[in-house]
């Protein structure tokens, strides 16, 4: 093998092969850091850690500018929630009911106060929630009531207060942290609670508690008011259905569909991500192509002692070897390398992904080692038979 | 491998020539293992062409050329290695070896695929041929009947039932003549292989049972 290497390697021009190996591994960079940070990021659109569960639409009346002027109320009447429930498409509809009362909450975490404000609650029939039914029970006499909270408070939570104050970052299994003290002042009374939060919902941006607390504290502190709801739950067959959107439009009502806007930051993403990738592919390709030329220009300019080897009895597969060996070793060690920027620069934005998505789980590189792994494969193969096309036709004579 | 036929080969260069008064072209030649044969031919005659056809490495020609009646047009790429590894060897002309590499590493280039002789014996063949002192010399660097004697020994680090000799002592003195086609005489003997030699004029005097003109 020495003195074949020996021979072989004469003209190898280490300009061209440091111009390719430099390109290769900006685009095959490119590609990976494209694939993965897709992989990445995909869990964050489509994780599916709904407090409800998927066939759920939230509807409400369209607030316009008329409608505020002229006062007219955004509440739903018995006869339209009839109606609704009667649609063929609606499976199961219930009302959002709210707080008649005044409530101050304080939260902390680890015993280190953060927020104190006032606000209101909202609870929706527990058939609609989608948690263990132990942890979502209250009765009268309770002084801890479960609590969802809407996700973006966790987000708020993680990435302005957590960061600067040096706090822990709370995850969904870490909820226990949340301490949240509610102070009830109405009809006269006085009195506190504790909160338990017992997870987070990505679409309804209410703080959520069991029926039963709400119907019951709304009877006990604001006795004998009643307000319509301004807002309705419905459970649907199929949430693509043209008849919603028909009729949603035709009563000038309004649907939150996270779904769809999830999926339309999937496409985006997806759109941006190929974008991405296809430039790192031209990159990869371009220098793929120039590895090639290189080779191309090697083989000639040694034509002659690949001819005098195979003269003496040397086959076409062992002259042809040393630069197949040459090239798969530097496309694997392009492979190597981008794998490893890879993962300084995935350690960086993997970072900000958990600071500001704590429930998603940080995943691994496999996807784009795999990928790599892959692309390695492919090219060697086209590496090896070019080389071998090459070292043929010499020893046909036709070089 | 016993026999090498010619049969009415003409190369292509020649193929418009009427006039061929060959004893190979257009003709029938059967070469047989353990006999020693002289070519002889002006230059232009086509000795090389004649060499490289048994080696495999042209195939500009019309008629057969048979190896014990296989016709060589039906061997493939492994058959063609088998053939220059253990049954044909050729003394290039032109040498063929690699400028860059010591006269010791151009023969062990060869010995090392066919693991055929010991490096003590290549080294006994350097002192025989009278260039010990340039084992380790860049082949590049040294004069041409020096190269001659290098390409022999490659020659001979092989199993083979024909040895062909291009011109081998184009560049050589009497003396150096006789020591190397002494020992490829002696190999050849060894193996019972055939020699064939080419010669424009200058040759040594081996007992050729046969002279074949061009």
């Amino acid at each position: 093998m020495n003195l074949i290497w020996k021979l072989l390697r004469q003209h190898i021009s280490v300009p061209q092969l440091a111009g390719f190996s430099l390109a290769n591994l900006f685009g095959m960079f490119i590609v990976l850091l494209g694939y993965q940070a897709y992989k990445d990021i995909l869990p964050i659109f489509s994780g599916d850690n709904s407090i409800l569960g998927n066939n759920y639409m939230v509807m409400s009346k369209r607030i316009t500018t008329g409608s505020t002027l002229s006062g007219t109320a955004n509440t739903f009447s018995q006869a339209e929630i009839t109606d609704i429930s009667e649609q063929r498409f609606a499976e199961k509809v219930g009302k959002f009911t709210a707080t008649e009362y005044k409530v101050n909450a304080r939260m902390g975490v680890n015993g280190v106060s953060i927020l104190s404000s006032e606000l209101f609650f909202e609870s929706i029939p527990d058939n609609f929630v989608d948690v263990p039914l132990d942890s979502w029970q209250w009765k009268p006499g309770d002084t801890t009531i479960p609590i969802v909270l809407p996700r973006s408070y966790l987000t708020m939570y993680n990435f302005g207060f957590a960061q600067s104050h040096s706090m822990p970052k709370i995850s969904d299994g870490l909820v226990g942290l949340i301490d949240l003290t509610l102070y009830i002042q109405a009809n006269g009374a006085n009195d506190v609670y504790k909160g338990k939060v017992i997870g987070f919902s990505n679409r309804l941006n209410s703080v959520l508690v069991p029926q039963a607390f709400m119907d019951w504290s709304n009877g006990h502190y604001a006795p004998g008011k009643q307000s319509q709801p301004s807002r309705l739950i419905m459970e649907v067959a199929n949430t693509g259905d043209d008849r919603i959107i028909k009729y949603v439009d035709e009563m000038n009502y309004e649907v939150e569909d996270d779904k769809l806007n999830a999926e339309k930051s999937t496409y985006l993403l997806r759109m941006t991500v190929s974008a991405v990738m296809l430039v790192g592919l031209v990159i990869s390709i371009l220098s793929f192509y120039i590895l090639m030329l290189s080779v191309y220009l090697l083989v000639q300019k040694n034509a002659e002692k690949l001819e005098n080897l195979l003269l003496i009895g040397y086959t076409p597969a062992r002259v042809a070897l040393p630069y197949q060996l040459l090239t798969i070793g530097l496309n694997l060690a392009v492979l190597v390398i981008a794998l490893v920027l890879l993962a300084v620069a995935r350690n960086y934005y993997i970072g900000m992904i958990t600071m500001l998505f704590p429930e998603v789980s940080e995943g691994s590189m496999m996807p784009a080692i795999l990928l790599g792994v892959a692309l390695l494969a492919f090219v060697s193969v086209i590496n090896i038979a070019v080389i071998c096309r090459k070292v043929t036709n010499i020893w046909k004579h036709k070089e | 491998m016993e026999q090498i036929i010619f049969k009415n080969v003409v190369p292509q260069v020649f193929s418009q020539q009427s006039d061929l008064h060959s004893d190979i072209w257009n003709n029938e030649l059967v070469l047989d293992r353990g006999h020693k044969y002289l070519i002889e031919a002006a230059s232009g005659k086509g000795k090389s062409t004649f060499c490289s056809y048994i080696l495999g490495f042209r195939r500009d020609y019309s008629g057969s050329i048979l190896f014990d009646n296989t016709d060589t047009r039906t061997f493939g790429v492994s058959r063609w290695v088998d053939v220059r590894r253990s049954e044909v060897s050729l003394l290039f002309q032109e040498l063929r070896l690699f400028p860059e590499l010591t006269a010791m590493e151009n023969v062990l280039v060869k010995n090392n695929l066919t693991h055929h002789k010991s490096r003590k014996q290549i080294e006994e063949w350097f002192e025989m041929m009278g260039i010990a002192d340039k084992k380790n010399v860049i082949a590049g660097r040294m004069s041409f009947g020096q190269q001659q004697r290098v390409a022999m020994m490659r020659a001979l680090v092989q199993p083979f039932s024909f040895i062909l000799a291009d011109e081998p002592i184009s560049h050589l003195d009497d003396t150096n003549s006789r020591i190397m086609m002494d020992i490829m005489e002696q190999e050849a003997k060894a193996q019972g292989a055939a020699i064939i030699v080419t010669s424009i004029g200058k040759h040594v005097e081996l007992d050729y049972e046969r002279r074949i003109k061009l």
